[in-house]
């Protein structure tokens, strides 16, 4: 069965950009949303077993969605994928329960790199 | 390219040589690579003098903390960086080229690059900073500001005696009045002329008239503080902007001035003369809405101090 | 001139190429200060020279810190391919507690401190912001000095429909707010027409790359 994963951006082509850096033989069902709002009803319907988060959203946060994950007892496994690089953001989001940490723009070597370290590939 | 003595390299070579600008480059451990004839010609140091050379140990007197600061950032922040001689007025200092013409300025005033020069890998390994020499435009600018300065003091003076005239005297009351309106402070204002004056013009002559008007205006300016703002609002009449001060304090300022006035006669060209003011002052109540109003009761005060028998202070009615 | 507005697909590949600039002048910023700097989403708009004192009052208003009051203003113009102004907006409180961050000696008055700070900051944030976006459209601009162009005024004072030579520009603003002293700047990027058109081409390809 394949993986569920949620792509999680305001913009569409940066969702765009991360599921075209996904290994083009991994086995996954993606689903897209747009705000954090979103992307909790997806994730609450089963769509993001791994979800790739962006952290600057107007509205609720990427932060924001992470405190949300926790205080609903959401059980998924937590990428950021961030234009905001500093080691303050990826420490609060890791604290926030971020299990990985990818860097915009993102590149496909390092993507790959977290799937493997957890076993996803 | 041609060049009589070789390649394009040797023609740029010489050029960042002999440009009228500093140049010098250092790498990450502040050691100079490259000095240019103008840094050479500047500071009395030749290439050989410095190249090789850590550049503070060279130059003590540079602004070492900041000036590593600046340097780190580039480094790290592959960013250009500047500094004008309007924050910094040099990094080196050198003598400037007017040492004829000028003495406004002690040494070459400079405006500095900082450019980040990158090897193949997107990594700044030196940092390359060029100097101009702004000396010119900042004299340039001073004799301009001073030009604008007397400008400006010409047109907000009273040509007789020197102090603010009535264009001033409001515009600053109208800022003033704004302010302890906004920060809902106090503020008074006295007006005040001087009592039987036309009967001075008369007895001794308009010139006599004019030094009483000037030495009550310098008598009455020795008598305030640095913050007041005091003018001549016409004939015989002046005006005292009070900031920051409540009736109480405008009433104490007051009964000074009629005091330094009164307390000794004005010796003018044509004798001695016996002088007496009438002050008129009123206080900014949140039921004034403009300084205009403000201003209308101080004279109203003052108006009410003629028909009762001059020499004193009179505060506006309502506040009496 | 006949122009055309970005579509919404270049709209929000712009966005996103100056949203990884911000991160990127954000995380200088937050390195040369040690503190941690807050980002928000940077927003785009093609403005009218008419239109743009407004729309950039309206943009600065809607931030999160509401409206700043007076502002101290800096500018710097940058150039290549594309060619256009940086202008970066400080309110007047929250500037002083910069002095201590950046290491300054003591040597200068304290008025002459705070503009150096100033100009030093702008510098970094738009070189910064500029450079990334530069690097994501395969270019590379240079820079004049930051120079100051305001001192505490209302910020419809700052831009003269009449002076601007251009009559439509790409507007893009940027926030950043340092956590530690209350301090906030936004950076204004203006671009007139023909970078506007530059930029149209640099994000088609980026588009089709997709």
């Amino acid at each position: 069965m394949p993986l569920p994963v949620l792509v999680v951006d305001d913009s569409s082509m940066s969702r765009k950009l991360t599921i075209r850096a996904f290994p083009g033989d991994w086995d996954v069902e993606v689903s897209q949303a747009s705000g954090g709002q979103e992307a909790l009803d997806a994730i609450e319907r089963g769509l993001g077993h791994v979800v790739f988060l962006d952290l600057t959203m107007p509205g609720m946060s990427g932060f924001d969605v992470l405190a949300e994950i926790r205080r609903r007892g959401l059980d998924c496994f937590a990428v950021v994928v961030s234009a905001d690089v500093q080691p303050k953001a990826e420490e609060q989001a890791r604290q926030l329960g971020a299990m990985a940490f990818v860097r915009k723009p993102v590149k496909a070597d390092a993507l790959h790199g977290v799937l493997r370290e957890y076993g996803f590939l | 390219m041609n060049h009589p003595d070789g390649d394009s390299r040797d023609l740029l070579e010489s050029i960042v040589d002999r440009v009228n600008v500093g140049v010098l480059v250092v790498d990450a451990h502040y050691t100079v690579v490259r000095w240019n004839r103008f840094m050479a010609m500047h500071s009395g140091l030749a290439a050989d003098d410095v190249l090789g050379r850590d550049l503070f140990t060279v130059f003590p007197d540079l602004p070492r903390r900041w000036l590593t600061q600046k340097l780190r950032g580039v480094f790290l922040l592959k960013n250009y960086a500047f500094t004008s001689w309007e924050q910094r007025p040099y990094l080196f200092r050198f003598p400037h080229n007017r040492p004829a013409t000028t003495a406004v300025v002690d040494c070459m005033r400079q405006d500095c690059t900082f450019i980040p020069i990158k090897d193949g890998d997107n990594h700044v390994t030196h940092v390359c900073i060029t100097i101009m020499d702004a000396t010119d435009t900042c004299i340039y600018q001073i004799q301009l500001r001073e030009a604008m300065d007397s400008l400006e003091k010409s047109s907000a003076r009273d040509p007789l005696t020197g102090i603010f005239n009535r264009g001033h005297i409001e515009s600053r009351l109208r800022d003033e009045f704004a302010r302890s309106h906004r920060h809902d402070s106090d503020l008074s204002v006295i007006l005040f002329d001087i009592d039987h004056f036309k009967r001075v013009n008369d007895l001794h002559g308009h010139m006599a008239g004019d030094e009483v008007l000037c030495e009550v205006a310098n008598r009455v300016a020795g008598a305030l503080r640095k913050e007041d703002v005091f003018g001549r609002y016409g004939g015989e009449e002046f005006t005292v902007v009070l900031p920051d001060s409540d009736l109480a304090a405008a009433r104490v300022v007051a009964e000074r001035l009629r005091h330094c006035i009164a307390a000794r006669p004005i010796v003018t060209s044509a004798g001695a003369v016996d002088v007496t003011v009438t002050l008129g002052v009123c206080r900014r109540h949140p039921d004034i809405a403009t300084h205009e109003t403000l201003l209308n009761r101080a004279d109203q005060a003052l108006y009410r101090g003629k028909a009762g028998g001059r020499n004193g202070v009179f505060l506006y009615e309502d506040e009496a | 001139m006949t122009f055309q507005e970005y579509t919404p697909d270049q709209e929000d590949a712009l966005q996103e190429v100056v949203n990884i600039a911000m991160g990127q002048a954000g995380a200088a910023l937050a390195q040369v200060l040690d503190v941690y700097v807050a980002l928000s989403v940077p927003r785009v708009r093609i403005v009218s020279a008419d239109g743009v004192a407004d729309a950039v009052q309206a943009m600065i208003a809607s931030a999160q810190d509401g409206d700043p009051g007076d502002v101290t203003a800096v500018r710097q113009g940058f150039f290549n391919s594309l060619r256009g102004e940086s202008i970066a907006l400080f309110g007047t409180e929250g500037c002083n507690s910069l002095a201590d961050l950046m290491g300054h000696e003591q040597a200068l008055e304290k008025d002459e401190i705070d503009r150096e700070l100033l100009l030093e900051v702008s510098n970094i944030l738009s070189g910064a912001v500029l450079n990334g976006v530069a690097e994501q459209l395969d270019t590379d601009f240079a820079f004049s000095a930051p120079t100051l162009m305001a001192m505490r005024q209302p910020v419809n004072r700052l831009l003269d429909a009449q002076a601007l030579g251009w009559d439509y520009a790409l507007l893009v603003e940027v926030n950043f707010r340092l956590e530690a002293p209350g301090f906030s700047c936004h950076l204004v990027l203006l671009m007139p027409e023909e970078s506007i058109e530059f930029m149209r081409r640099g994000l088609d390809a980026m588009l089709e790359g997709l």
